[in-house]
């Protein structure tokens, strides 16, 4: 909220208010300081997801009458402030006699426990701790004022019921800075001393209590695997390279991660899975891996296969009967994310951030959006539960609209012939691509060089862009002409697991088609050749329109007549092409 | 342009329509300019521009000019020069 302007926040607040429908969730702010600027900021938090809040300022330091006149509402908090307890104790505190400023602790706390009491059937309660920490900053010792507050917070916390919640004010004060957080310009004449900037980020700091108190908090943090659980991409690097131990920095980094997330996990966050990979891989780390924190008994719920995350993540919400709202995802690509904050909205999404050593603060600033006020013991064997539960029924994956969302990507694919193709590149493509790689033939740069040099071979590549930003060059076909030109067969046809699932094949096929036809090409062959890895293509020609000459475990074949190939008719891929 | 972008930190301070921040607008012509929506405004107004009214200031800003003339001089020369 703080990259949000105060007036917009004003502007914005007016307007969510009047198109706001539903019960009030009324809020009463009790204080001896002047916050009422915080009354818009927290109702504009509140509003803008979805809880339809007022807050009610009460008198200037009159907190017992207050509480009277409060006692009905949903929620309340107090912004007790010890500088004001009298006028300008901050600066007499240290010249007065320890049996005074006893005294005053012992008002004070005759007046929080009145207070309290007449508070006691509010739902919750907000009480921020007392602190001199802006007073305070430059004194080595522990001042007269921090004392009288250490005092009053002891009291406070032992007074403390189920739904009280003390708000550590020195926590957002740090955020803001000190020197940011306070302005004094208005402490003598009106008796403000907060800045915008602190009342901005102590509305948030507070908003999940609320979000609690009204069921709104997050459920599920759904993530995906690689290079979010782990560093690298298992289908390609393989189980033994993968990166969460302590041998690497980006290991160590994702170990920490998991770390993290097994803590949220103790504390009753659902975890769950949603990647793109093959199932027995990723249940073989879960179940093997030595350097995984994560196991299986740690999750709700997986979806790891090759349909798309927001298929995947509505099956999750599904599944565990709760509402898309309830979910956290996080995953590296901006592709999926977008694809998903597109297609599920309701769902927050999180990425990787490209500096890694952020990511473990990433993670763990997640805490704020599954605040509960209270852990039950189910809550601490919710996992177990929804495990049981997911057991006894099974949800149907369904498919959303997922070609709106390609449309709205603009995806350009360029392909390359021959001379065009990039010698490097493509040598490197055979031998790194594992999943999308329909023969997972190794070549070399002298290989494919002599391929491009013999007119036999008709070589493509393709480089993708949308308007993120291009993938760079990420498929390869090799085709060969039979000798008397009549027909052909492809020798390799693989794409990076980057640009997979966006209708790219398609396309590209399409491509390759159309110019085996001009080159007065009437059939082709093809061939799938299973491995360990691409199970994920195993009926790709099929599912093109080839027909299958021969199924056998390790090896498909498949024939197409070129003249009866329909095209794809995607009409949201733009095709260009680049002769060398 | 300043004048502009003082106007619609007001309009949205005050909740009116843009129209009703007059070249003269001061708390006698605008029912809204309240002793508590001033505070607002002087804050949104630092917000949004990214500055400090100096501390004698901030009960003086009560007119549309003024608040005008008081942001020319604290804002750095390139910001302020559209008239």
């Amino acid at each position: 909220m703080r990259a949000l302007r105060y007036a917009d926040i004003l502007s914005r607040n007016r307007e969510l208010a009047a198109g706001a429908v539903g019960k009030t969730y009324r809020i009463a702010l009790l204080s001896n300081i002047v916050v009422n600027q915080l009354a818009d900021v927290l109702e504009y938090a509140l509003r803008s997801r979805g809880l339809h809040a007022e807050v009610t300022c009460g008198d200037y330091d009159n907190f017992v009458q207050d509480s009277i006149r409060f006692k009905a509402f949903d929620a309340a908090i107090i912004f007790w402030e010890p500088a004001n307890i009298i006028d300008g104790l901050h600066v007499q505190a240290e010249s007065m006699k320890p049996a005074d400023l006893a005294a005053l602790a012992g008002r004070v706390e005759q007046e929080m426990a009145l207070t309290l009491e007449n508070l006691r059937e509010v739902p919750l309660l907000l009480f921020n701790g007392f602190s001199a920490l802006l007073f305070e900053r430059d004194n080595l010792r522990t001042g007269l004022l921090q004392q009288l507050c250490d005092r009053l917070n002891a009291v406070l916390r032992s007074a403390l019921a189920g739904h009280h919640v003390v708000v550590d004010i020195n926590k957002v004060l740090a955020g803001v800075g000190l020197s940011a957080a306070a302005d004094f310009r208005q402490f003598q004449s009106s008796k403000a001393l907060y800045s915008i900037d602190f009342l901005k980020d102590y509305a948030e700091h507070v908003a999940p209590a609320m979000f609690a108190a009204t069921g709104r908090m997050r459920k599920v943090l759904v993530l995906d695997c690689d290079n979010t659980l782990w560093g690298g991409v298992l289908g390609e690097d393989g189980e033994a390279q993968i990166q969460m131990g302590t041998a690497s920095r980006a290991g160590r980094i994702f170990r920490e991660v998991q770390h993290i997330l097994k803590g949220f996990q103790s504390q009753g966050v659902m975890l769950a899975l949603c990647s793109k990979n093959n199932t027995a891989d990723v249940n073989q780390v879960l179940s093997s891996h030595p350097d995984m924190v994560l196991r299986d008994v740690d999750l709700v719920a997986k979806k790891v296969n090759w349909l798309d995350k927001a298929t995947n993540l509505r099956a999750l919400a599904a599944e565990l009967n709760v509402g898309l709202d309830s979910l956290v995802f996080v995953d590296d690509s901006a592709f999926e994310l977008g694809l998903v904050s597109e297609a599920l909205p309701q769902v927050t999404c999180i990425q990787v951030p490209t500096a890694l050593s952020e990511y473990p603060g990433v993670v763990r600033a997640l805490a704020r959006e599954f605040f509960a006020l209270s852990r039950t013991d189910e809550d601490l064997h919710k996992t177990e539960m929804y495990r049981d539960e997911q057991a006894r029924s099974q949800a149907k994956e369904r498919i959303g609209s997922l070609e709106d969302y390609l449309r709205s990507l603009e995806l350009v694919v360029r392909i390359s012939w021959n001379a065009a193709v990039p010698l490097d590149r493509a040598a490197q493509l055979t031998q790194k691509t594992n999943q999308f790689n329909l023969t997972t033939r190794r070549y070399t740069e002298g290989d494919m060089k002599r391929m491009l040099e013999d007119p036999h071979f008709v070589v493509a590549s393709i480089d993708v862009a949308d308007r993120y930003g291009g993938y760079g060059v990420t498929g390869l076909a090799i085709l060969s002409i039979e000798t008397g030109g009549e027909a052909a067969r492809v020798d390799t046809l693989l794409m990076s697991c980057r640009i997979i699932g966006r209708h790219i094949e398609q396309v590209f096929f399409d491509g390759l088609v159309q110019k085996l036809r001009s080159l007065g090409v009437g059939r082709l062959h093809a061939e799938y050749l299973r491995t360990a890895k691409n199970a994920q293509v195993s009926d790709f020609y099929g599912t093109l329109g080839l027909s299958p000459r021969s199924v056998e475990l390790e090896r498909h074949t498949y024939e197409l007549t070129l003249s009866d190939h329909r095209g794809s008719f995607i009409n949201y891929i733009e095709v260009t092409e680049h002769v060398g | 342009m300043l004048a502009d972008s003082i106007r619609n930190v007001m309009a949205r301070v005050f909740g009116v329509e843009l129209v009703c921040i007059g070249d003269n607008a001061s708390p006698g012509n605008i029912e809204q300019w309240d002793s508590l929506r001033h505070m607002n405004l002087v804050l949104a107004l630092e917000d949004e521009f990214n500055v400090r009214f100096p501390d004698d200031q901030v009960e003086q800003l009560i007119s549309f000019p003024l608040i005008e003339l008081s942001l020319r001089e604290l804002l750095p020369v390139a910001d302020g020069a559209g008239t």
